[in-house]
């Protein structure tokens, strides 16, 4: 495939001599009247284009076909040629389509039956079209900037389609050596010059158009080198429909276009709108969508007729969509598509249905009987794409079993945060450029890549090889600290997160820490703790260099590890207070009765009499007004299950498999509360209570009460 | 990339070879040695690949359909009888039909030919056939360059020395011409011998038939892949940039974008991305299929019980709303590839231009999830999705003047749709120089104008008079009325809108 072939440029010179203001002499009947009311009126009579129309409705209609396939790298500039040439447009791609064009020409207007016809001439379009073909455009710019001392290899072709009215076939040699000629001129101009390049090879198109009924003065000639340059051919085709015609058959020829009809579209009648019947719709499209008839030559597809290479259209029968689900098809190219009677109501059925975002899908119509889908029509932004579906075997079918490969045999992967994960690094496009500090342009892909780097210096990839991921308390934490800079509220909330498991350590709460490979118990409370902490720790170290405000946390961090030594002790007292817990169950379940909702509120004030904000966000995520975090992370088992604490000595098979039973359910659901600090299955509650004021919180909770 | 083995069985396959030692061998044993050692390959490092067994003589034989079993590829090879005559462009044909009865005409394929460089003699011999190259007609087209991608790969039973005596090389060396260049000739170095056939196959192996292995990367998230089928190198424009491109083993993963976005896009190739444990030497542990192998399958087992992050992707991707899977219960990874370039899709946009949420201003996914920054909308409009105006057909006229017409007898109150639909037509006919038509329409207008019934509203007669006038007027072409941007609009009359006011 070449990106700089002769379609990059394309160059239509349009004659705008009076003889063009001529009528075509094929008449439109343009007043249709109504039956009930035609009575005694005489229909108004029908009129005739002129040349001129004709020429500019089937050239716009090339272009139309051309722009909707391939809105970039096919460019045109239109030429119309009288006295003198008016150049209507440029390379640019902001020219480029069919607004600009037509606004262009309405400026121009049809040509002047009264001008001297001595002074027009088709001439002058010629040769501005020649030196129109040496400018350069955006396109190869761009290629040769990019290829710096390649840049010889980007190739400057192009097309020029001339529709004009000749005198005669001496006439047409006239023009024809005169674009040789004018090729040849410019060609040393632009040897010599930066923004021009030469032309390396132009086909001319010569198209000789003349009035219905009368006789061609030139005869049709196919395509001939004239030079190693230019080449060229001529077509004497009547005005009218003939003339669009012929530019419908050049564009398909010209861009490689091939022909699909959709067939059995069902529409909805007008006049009946309970009925509907089928319909026919016809597209062009580039013909690599064929590429699959092309090949195995199938040549048993209905509706293929042998008229001639461009009168073939594959006929493709619609299956109705039946819902809009989302699936990924296997498709191995997709190409624009132009519908060839754009304005008929058949094809802006189909059009708008595609547009509001329904696929649908296309099927081989076989004598065999067996249904094969081979293609799929779907809008992507308001352009509608005819994809083509792989239909035959696939090579990848009968894939191995990824739970039979590396790292098959593991099950506890954090599926369910990877998928939050991946959320989280989803793209979006910046269509504006944006700049880094020192000045240079930032390129958003880097800036994902950046991101992911950050978010994954630290993510253990299975449940059992983390603590920290596993706690919800955590979670403020470590979804800020990847971030490459911290506000000041950030900074707060991950000290807020730090003073949080503080307070967790000191009230002894148990950890998610998994037993998994570790015989008995596992490690003990404070033992769990530093784990966590060391985690915790290799998280936030991993992000320091990012800000100076990552240093804070880790300051906060390092500072709230190393416990002074009463509190230390404190700890050791507070393992003690473990033990006995069992001796104090009776108190507790007398408590337990006592309790009510109040006592939390009021509990709630005892407690920030003189505590500092870390107590205050502890009371809030254990009162009973404030909801579980709808997000919870799967909980690994806990160390102390009541199997585990029976457990000791050598495993029953049946403890073995209860174990794992449990330890499966366990991730399904998060753990009651209340049975994850159960001893015994018996809960204590309140704990904190206990322990910020000894055996007064009964009483106070008495107290209250009364 | 599935192969099809294209064996000669004729009876120039069973000339002797010569060997120092006690056994006399035969070419087509020393075919078949190789060939086992290609299958052997394939069985530990390639098993994905899908290989079919062809035997040729003057007749062809498809002796193993497309198949992953090398025992059953193995066997056959030994129960290969001789036949007549070499022809070689029947079998070719033969693996023509083959090929695309079974994967259609999209899926590369590789096409080993073992022969040994005996072409046969008259009618349907390799001389003959390219000789008669120029002179075919589309019905008896020769089979070379294959309607699928392909490599050629001859693999032939003789040294270089012996095809050049005769013609043999330069036939062969056009058959891969006629298939566009893709492919390759491998001749035994020295004597023919098992050692040499041995060393003439491995060159095949090395050439087609290793293993991709690549690293999967995600941030610092990273395992060690085998790309299956390898992917091939691709031209994205022969005259600019004729370097194939090819890829780089290091796969990264930049971000996600749902499935609903990337909307089955079009790609060059789909690959299965399978997590392998490499050893020191870099020597594959297991690829994860099953294998009988005992040594392999606890090496298997301690790989399969290690993290690895294929596992974990594969999981996510099938757990949330990324749904990327196989309808089948076994499911893998699997990479589909675009074509190279700045922008593979044009509703995703450049891919450089592509940059993470968290810098966008207001999250374009929205709180809820519920919208996407994709599919980016063209700058300009498709002509079906702008009200482009068509004339060339005599229906598209009088459907738009029909248009006008509806909507003028129910004036005043489809004004602003009248007014629409007339200058939509002027707009048409001045940028086609169809001056003509504006003038019967105003006529008509004005016929319409003297129709009207006793009850019609006063002011459907004054806009109509003054829409035919106006029209008139632009007919003239003179650049005061009929200029593109200007539309006409509707007449103010005392009739026209209650909201007017009235002095």
């Amino acid at each position: 495939m070449k990106i700089f072939s002769e379609s990059h440029k394309t160059v239509f010179v349009v004659d705008h001599c009076p003889y063009m203001a001529e009528s075509c002499r094929q008449h439109v009947e343009f007043d249709m009247l109504v039956k009930n009311r035609t009575q005694g009126i005489i229909p108004l009579a029908p009129i005739s284009k002129s040349l001129w129309t004709c020429s500019v409705e089937s050239s716009m209609e090339y272009c139309r076909i051309m722009y909707d396939i391939f809105p970039f790298r096919k460019l045109v500039n239109f030429i119309v040629s009288d006295s003198g040439a008016h150049v209507l447009n440029s390379w640019t791609q902001e020219d480029q389509n069919l607004q600009e064009l037509m606004a262009a020409l309405a400026a121009v207007g049809p040509p002047n039956p009264r001008a001297d016809p001595e002074c027009c001439s088709i001439l002058h379009g010629l040769v501005a079209a020649v030196e129109t073909l040496c400018k350069i455009t955006e396109y190869q710019h761009e290629a040769r900037t990019l290829l710096m001392e390649n840049a010889e290899r980007v190739g400057n072709r192009g097309r020029i389609i001339c529709i004009t009215n000749a005198k005669s076939d001496s006439h047409v040699r006239m023009l024809e050596d005169c674009v040789q000629e004018t090729i040849h001129e410019h060609n040393k101009l632009a040897a010599n010059s930066d923004h021009l390049m030469q032309i390396q090879k132009c086909e001319l198109v010569l198209i000789h158009t003349y009035p219905v009924g009368e006789d061609s003065l030139v005869s049709d000639r196919p395509k001939k080198e004239l030079s190693p340059v230019l080449t060229s051919e001529v077509h004497s085709v009547r005005a009218g429909r003939h003339l669009a015609t012929k530019l419908n058959i050049l564009v398909q020829q010209h861009f490689d276009l091939a022909s699909t009809t959709i067939t059995n579209i069902p529409m909805k009648e007008e006049q009946h709108a309970n009925t509907s019947a089928n319909y026919d719709v016809e597209l062009l499209h580039h013909k690599d969508a064929h590429v699959d008839f092309l090949k195995s030559g199938d040549t048993h597809l209905g509706g293929s007729s042998r008229e001639g290479p461009f009168k073939e259209t594959i006929t493709l029968k619609w299956c109705t969509p039946r819902t809009n689900n989302i699936e990924l098809h296997y498709c191995t190219g997709a190409y624009r598509i132009s519908p060839v009677d754009v304005n008929s109501r058949p094809s802006s059925c189909l059009t708008n249905f595609l547009l509001n975002g329904r696929s649908v899908l296309l099927e081989q119509p076989r004598k065999s009987g067996s249904k094969v889908i081979s293609h799929m029509l779907s809008s992507h932004g308001g352009e509608i794409f005819l994809h083509v579906l792989s239909s035959s075997r696939s090579i990848l079918e009968d894939p191995p079993s990824i739970s039979e490969g590396c790292g098959g045999r593991v099950t506890d992967y954090r599926i369910t945060d990877f998928g939050e994960f991946m959320r989280e690094n989803r793209l979006t496009p910046f269509l504006d450029p944006r700049y880094k500090i020192d000045g240079s342009l930032e390129i958003p892909l880097e800036r994902a890549k950046d991101q992911l780097e950050k978010h994954t210096r630290y993510w253990p990839m299975i449940i059992s090889q983390t603590t920290i991921f596993n706690m919800q308390a955590v979670v403020p934490l470590a979804s800020v600290i990847v971030k490459e800079a911290l506000t000041e509220e950030d900074v707060l909330n991950c000290q807020k997160t730090i003073y949080n498991l503080v307070d967790m350590e000191r009230k002894n709460d148990p950890l998610p820490i998994s037993t998994v490979g570790t015989r008995g118990k596992g490690p003990k409370r404070d033992e769990q703790y530093r784990i966590m902490w060391n985690e915790l720790e290799t998280l936030v170290r991993a992000h320091i260099n990012n800000s100076e405000k990552h240093q804070r946390v880790l300051e906060c961090l390092m500072a709230c590890r190393s416990k002074p030594p009463e509190e230390e002790e404190r700890k050791k007292r507070g393992r003690k207070r473990e033990d006995k817990e069992d001796k104090s169950e009776k108190a507790v379940k007398d408590y337990e009765q006592e309790k009510s909702w109040q006592d939390s509120e009021r509990l709630k004030g005892i407690l920030e009499r003189g505590k500092e904000e870390l107590a205050e966000a502890e009371i809030i995520k254990d009162s009973p007004d404030s909801p579980e975090p709808p997000n919870k992370k799967p909980l690994v088992e806990m160390d102390e299950t009541p199997q585990m604490e029976k457990s000791k000595g050598p495993v029953s098979l049946l403890s073995l498999w209860s174990n794992r039973i449990n330890t499966a359910n366990s991730r399904k659901h998060q753990e009651f509360a209340g049975r994850l600090n159960s001893v015994n299955n018996r809960a204590e509650l309140y704990q904190h209570l206990k322990e910020e004021n000894g055996m007064e919180t009964t009483e106070n909770g008495k107290a209250s009460r009364q | 990339m599935p192969t099809v083995v294209v064996m000669d069985v004729s009876l120039s396959m069973t000339r002797p070879v010569s060997i120092e030692g006690s056994e006399e061998y035969q070419r087509k044993h020393l075919a078949a040695h190789g060939l086992t050692m290609l299958f052997e390959h394939m069985a530990t490092n390639y098993k994905l690949e899908f290989t079919a067994l062809v035997v040729f003589s003057s007749l062809w034989e498809l002796m193993v359909p497309f198949t992953r079993d090398y025992n059953t590829l193995q066997e056959a090879l030994s129960n290969m009888d001789d036949y007549d005559k070499t022809c070689l462009e029947s079998a070719l044909v033969g693996v023509c039909n083959i090929v695309q009865q079974e994967w259609g005409g999209a899926i590369p394929c590789q096409v080993v030919l073992v022969t040994d460089g005996c072409l046969g003699i008259g009618r349907g011999s390799l001389r003959h056939s390219l000789a008669t190259h120029n002179q075919r007609s589309e019905n008896n087209r020769f089979p070379l360059p294959f309607p699928f991608p392909s490599k050629l790969y001859i693999m032939c039973m003789a040294n270089l020395e012996e095809l050049q005596s005769t013609d043999s090389l330069e036939c062969l060396e056009r058959l891969i011409d006629l298939n566009n260049g893709e492919g390759q000739i491998f001749t035994i170095d020295g004597p023919l011998c098992l050692k040499n056939v041995q060393s003439m196959f491995g060159k095949l192996i090395d050439l087609a038939y290793t293993p991709f292995h690549a690293v999967l990367k995600c941030g610092h998230l990273t395992a060690d892949v085998q790309v299956f089928p390898r992917p091939e190198p691709f031209v994205v424009d022969e005259e600019i940039d004729p370097i194939p491109k090819v890829i780089n083993t290091d796969l990264e993963i930049v971000g996600f974008i749902d499935i609903a976005d990337i909307s089955s896009p079009p790609v060059l190739s789909r690959h299965l991305v399978l997590p392998i444990a490499l050893n020191k030497e870099g020597d594959e542990v297991g690829t994860g299929i099953t294998d009988d192998n005992e040594d392999e399958n606890s090496a298997n087992q301690i790989a399969g019980k290690i993290p690895n992050f294929c596992v974990l992707l594969h999981g996510s991707l099938k757990e949330t709303l990324f749904i990327f899977a196989d309808s089948k219960k076994k499911s893998n990874l699997m990479m589909s590839l675009f074509e190279p370039g700045p922008e593979p899709l044009p509703w995703l946009g450049k891919m450089a231009q592509l940059g993470p949420i968290s810098d966008a201003k207001e999250n374009p996914y929205g709180e809820d999830d519920n919208k996407s920054p994709f599919p980016l909308q063209p700058k300009n409009k498709r002509s079906y999705a702008q009200n482009v105006t068509v004339w060339i057909k005599p229906s598209g006229l009088q459907t738009d003047v029909q248009k006008i017409l509806r909507n003028a007898r129910k004036l005043p109150e489809k004004t602003q749709t009248f007014y629409k639909e007339l200058n939509r037509l002027r707009k048409a006919a001045l940028a086609f120089g169809f001056l003509d038509l504006l003038k019967g329409v105003a006529d008509m207008l004005e016929r319409e104008c003297t129709l009207l019934p006793d009850t019609a509203h006063p002011d459907a007669a004054f806009q109509l008079t003054h829409a035919a006038q106006q029209l008139k007027l632009a007919s003239t072409g003179t650049s005061e009325y009929a200029a593109y941007d200007q539309n006409i609009t509707p007449l103010h009359t005392d009739f026209s809108g209650s909201s007017s006011d009235r002095m």
